[in-house]
């Protein structure tokens, strides 16, 4: 087994980036084209605590080395993780875990990312990874797998951090937008209230 | 926002996500969206039935289950800890 952990800072409040999270892989992530489709299994907020779980499916494409694709018999292209999700408003923290649904007899791999505040403006970002090839009696092939999954990750966290930052940049623009719009469909009711009032 | 993997899906997928994050930040995050029943469950449902025949289509609902499983501590690590 192999672990592959990593720390980001983002430059906006807690509640910006957990917002965004949702829409980490849209149009506006140029970076994170490997992750073809999102879609939510199942949601729901747990009386008790006020959590919300979340369940999503990521379908991801992203080209693997030409060893590994004839190890497992193609069709490594396209692949599926599995992730729970849980957003606690009380204590600030977003939680996802992961786990690959594809080629899971052969590895697996399992992720843990935690978004929590480090002060008004400022919010951490947490990853780790836990890869463990299953596949192949050699320790040597398994080793390979696994180092060749490191690296994936490493680079992905580049990307990653990179293309969560124009999201979160254009959520705060539309925000901003979408506020100036009511604010000035008010002014306008206000307005004709006024009128109507004259 | 981002694509389904069943492209019959696409249009129902984006009302319900544009439902769910206006949602998410005018009433979750201010401590006013708790109830199991809001305005998005009605398009959630909608997504979701779509979603449910692709899936079954393609095999993925079983493999879902068995990453279900696989994760189910962390059901307890992250939700019932918190009771207290």
């Amino acid at each position: 087994m192999k672990v592959f952990s990593n720390t980001e800072t983002f430059n906006y409040s807690w509640e910006e980036v957990s917002a965004a999270n949702w829409r980490k892989y849209c149009p506006w992530n140029e970076k994170s084209t490997h992750v073809i489709a999102v879609d939510t299994i199942s949601r729901s907020v747990d009386p008790a605590t006020g959590i919300l779980r979340t369940e999503r499916l990521i379908t991801c494409r992203q080209a693997a080395p030409e060893w590994l694709k004839s190890m497992m018999g193609g069709g490594l292209d396209e692949s599926q993780v599995f992730e729970t999700s849980y957003v606690d408003p009380k204590t600030k923290t977003v939680t996802m875990v992961s786990t690959n649904i594809t080629f899971s007899n052969l590895l697996n791999v399992q992720e843990t990312v935690v978004y929590s505040p480090l002060s008004a403006h400022q919010t951490k970002f947490y990853q780790e990874a836990q890869i463990t090839a299953l596949a192949g009696g050699w320790q040597r092939i398994k080793n390979s797998i696994e180092d060749t999954l490191v690296k994936r990750f490493r680079e992905n966290a580049a990307k990653g951090k990179e293309g969560f930052e124009s999201v979160l940049a254009m959520s705060r623009h539309v925000f901003a937008e979408e506020r100036e719009k009511e604010k000035m469909g008010l002014i306008r009711e206000q307005a004709g209230n006024i009128r109507m009032a004259a | 926002m981002s694509q389904s993997l069943a492209k019959e899906c696409n249009e129902l997928k984006e009302r319900y996500d544009t439902c769910f994050l206006k949602w998410y930040s005018e009433k979750y995050l201010r401590g006013t969206g708790t109830e199991q029943n809001n305005e998005c469950s009605q398009l959630f449902k909608q997504y979701s039935s779509c979603l449910q025949v692709a899936l079954k289509e393609r095999g993925i609902d079983k493999l879902l289950d068995e990453a279900r499983e696989e994760l189910k501590d962390s059901d307890s690590t992250y939700m019932s800890k918190k009771k207290s």
